[in-house]
């Protein structure tokens, strides 16, 4: 994978092959530039392009119609007197620290206990069900379930006679949002790891169980060693993807016809939200760009030193 | 072009035999994947206790899943007053009027062609690219790898104001061929990062034993290597057929117009407009379903290659 080790030359195993091969080789150099341009083309024009006109955005006055007025680092350091984005920015740490490690705890225990299980593979499809379902619908649902007379507080109150516990109030809602979270995303890493552990030859548990490893000494001398490159890149993976939560928290916006209250945004909510989103869009284009890319270049520094934490020597088996 | 040649089939179709499955003496033979360890450790009262748990969460997954069909069959009052009830009877008012008249008709149209259209096209400009990227070692080979690589950090918010900036500029705002460009474009990135990654691990020699027999590059990647990646290509297509049904915050920003609505926008608008025309928490599952149903049919059809291409990405 390319996150995980960039590919590096492979020596070239043509070598001594005849020398059609070699020919065959030459020109397929010549299909290079044609076949890679295309998807070059698009990527710079629609993806590379559009974050270096917000880099350049992020430094001006701009509502999207008047002229654009330099402002130099204005935006950045107004971002920093808002406590508005500052709670996005904390949010947004909150999902990827905190979420993230529950995700990632849950998902392990989940593995460790799902690879010896009778029917597995039924339980790892329907874990990673809501992975492929809109997030928009597990959001209903999710306020469905929490909601002052759904179905959480219906069964308490039956069971335990319980008063209606308020989960959606100002207060839990963004502790809501997190468990939403870890509940849609466990299935996707149960999903991975369980394939990374499935590669571990079986035959070091049994040594390991042979030399009298208990389920704790296995997970850490067998198991982690031996699936770290994967976690390693899963855990990138989360990273980025907790960045792109956007549809999970914007539904709780709900019926009111607006976006969800600003204490549980999280930096794409805040891009929205100060752009096109809400009743009465602000189109504070410039400002939004800057908080866009002051993510940007924290997640990329963040996933810098998080690959350097967990680079390992890799181990082949 | 004639391929058996058993040089290049050896080193692929070899059967390799892994000793260290079954060893004399220690094991027993291994019985359908079930791992010697289970009898062992199935005494453990703390591994009871998380199977419980893992089954607690597998109910949980079913039951709101079977909750949003059975609602999307119910009126609004029996939903509240027996949410896990079944329903009284086939409510199918509920169906009728999200498909009929919350428009969830055209968007499902709207959407089921440019999640289709995009995606197809998205893998006929990245297969050509992660072939060359995978099998052509020039200098620029791996630094571009990596620079595709990269897109995939890019999150929609940063590039979503430049981007509608450039398409009002060529009036495709509020468009859905608009949609279309933007969902190709920015899908290429990760396909050609999953194929490239795909691509590497096929086998050489029968492209090499194609060159042998004389068919040109081009040839031996429409002939070849294109088969040979399929079950990669088929992959890729489903997983991003996925993504662009549900997208949502591009959809939301370029489309204005309700009969240019995707899936997800009908539904939130469906959400949205229960403020002032009342709570029909029937209709909103009848049009939550027209979204999660198209995606579990895909499933249930093709789960395995789902899965294995979300490991893929993240394996070797």
């Amino acid at each position: 994978m390319t996150l995980a080790t960039p590919p590096a030359g492979e020596p070239r195993r043509w070598r001594g092959s005849p020398r059609s091969t070699g020919a065959f080789d030459r020109s397929r150099r010549r299909l290079f530039l044609p076949f890679v341009v295309p998807a070059l083309v698009l990527y710079l024009a629609f993806v590379i392009g559009p974050t270096l006109a917000a880099l350049w955005i992020s430094f001006h006055r701009w509502d999207g119609i008047s002229e654009m007025r330099w402002n130099g680092l204005g935006n950045y350091s107004a971002l920093f007197g808002d406590p508005t984005f500052l709670t996005a920015l904390v949010n947004t740490l909150i999902i990827l620290v905190v979420a993230g490690a529950a995700i990632f705890a849950i998902s392990f225990v989940l593995t460790m206990i799902v690879r010896e299980m009778r029917g597995r593979s039924f339980i790892r499809s329907v874990l990673f069900f809501p992975h492929i379902v809109s997030a928009i619908v597990l959001s209903i649902v999710w306020g469905f379930i929490f909601e002052h007379n759904g179905t959480v507080n219906t069964i308490l109150s039956k069971m335990f006679g319980a008063e209606p516990i308020p989960w959606l109030n100002s207060d839990n809602l963004f502790s809501m949002i997190l468990i939403g979270t870890v509940w849609i995303s466990t299935g996707l890493y149960v999903t991975i790891i369980l394939a990374a552990v499935d590669r571990i030859p079986r035959y070091f548990y049994e040594d390991a169980l042979l030399a009298g490893a208990n389920a704790y000494q296995r997970l850490r001398f067998v198991t982690l060693p031996l699936s770290w490159d994967v976690i390693s890149v899963a855990a990138i993976f989360w990273t980025i993807s907790s960045l792109k939560i956007f549809e999970f928290i914007y539904a709780f916006g709900g019926t009111t016809n607006d976006l969800p209250p600003p204490a549980v945004w999280n930096s794409a909510l805040f891009v929205y939200g100060e752009s096109f989103g809400g009743r009465s869009p602000s189109y504070l284009f410039g400002y939004a760009s800057a908080s866009a890319i002051l993510m940007l270049v924290l997640f990329t520094v963040l996933i810098v030193v998080l690959r350097r934490l967990l680079r390992r020597d890799s181990i082949e088996f | 072009m004639n391929f058996e040649n058993p040089g290049a089939q050896a080193g692929v179709l070899q059967p390799r035999s892994d000793p260290a499955v079954v060893r004399e003496g220690h094991d027993r033979p291994p019985s359908g994947g079930k791992s010697p360890l289970v009898s062992k450790a199935g005494a453990d009262p703390l591994r009871a206790l998380g199977r419980v748990l893992v089954w607690a969460f597998v109910t949980f997954n079913l039951l709101v899943f079977a909750f949003l069909i059975l609602s999307s069959f119910k009126t609004t009052t029996d939903i509240f007053s027996a949410p896990w009830g079944i329903p009284s009877s086939l409510h199918l008012a509920n169906w009728e009027n999200a498909w009929n008249e919350s428009g969830f008709a055209r968007a499902t149209l709207n959407t089921a062609g440019l999640a289709l259209g995009a995606s197809v096209c998205t893998l006929a400009v990245s297969a050509p690219a992660a072939y060359v990227l995978s099998r052509i070692r020039t200098r620029s080979a791996g630094p571009l790898s990596v620079f595709f690589a990269l897109g995939l950090g890019i999150p929609a918010q940063v590039t979503v104001i430049p981007l509608f900036e450039m398409m009002s500029r060529v009036d495709l705002v509020n468009s859905l061929l608009g949609l279309f460009i933007i969902y190709t474009a920015t899908h290429v990135p990760f396909t050609v990062f999953l194929l490239t990654g795909f691509m590497r691990t096929l086998p050489r020699e029968i492209e090499e034993a194609a060159a042998i027999d004389g068919a040109s590059p081009f040839r031996s990647f429409w002939q070849v290597m294109l088969p040979l990646a399929r079950s990669g290509l088929i992959t890729v297509l489903i997983l991003n057929i996925i993504s662009m049904w549900n997208e949502t915050l591009l959809g939301i920003v370029f489309l204005q117009a309700v009969d240019k609505y995707t899936v997800s926008l009908a539904l939130l608008n469906f959400l949205s407009s229960m403020q002032f025309s009342g709570a029909d928490y029937g209709g909103l599952f009848a049009g939550v379903c027209i979204l999660v149903l198209p995606m579990l049919a895909l499933y249930l059809w093709l789960w395995r290659r789902i899965i294995e291409g979300i490991t893929l990405g993240a394996g070797k």
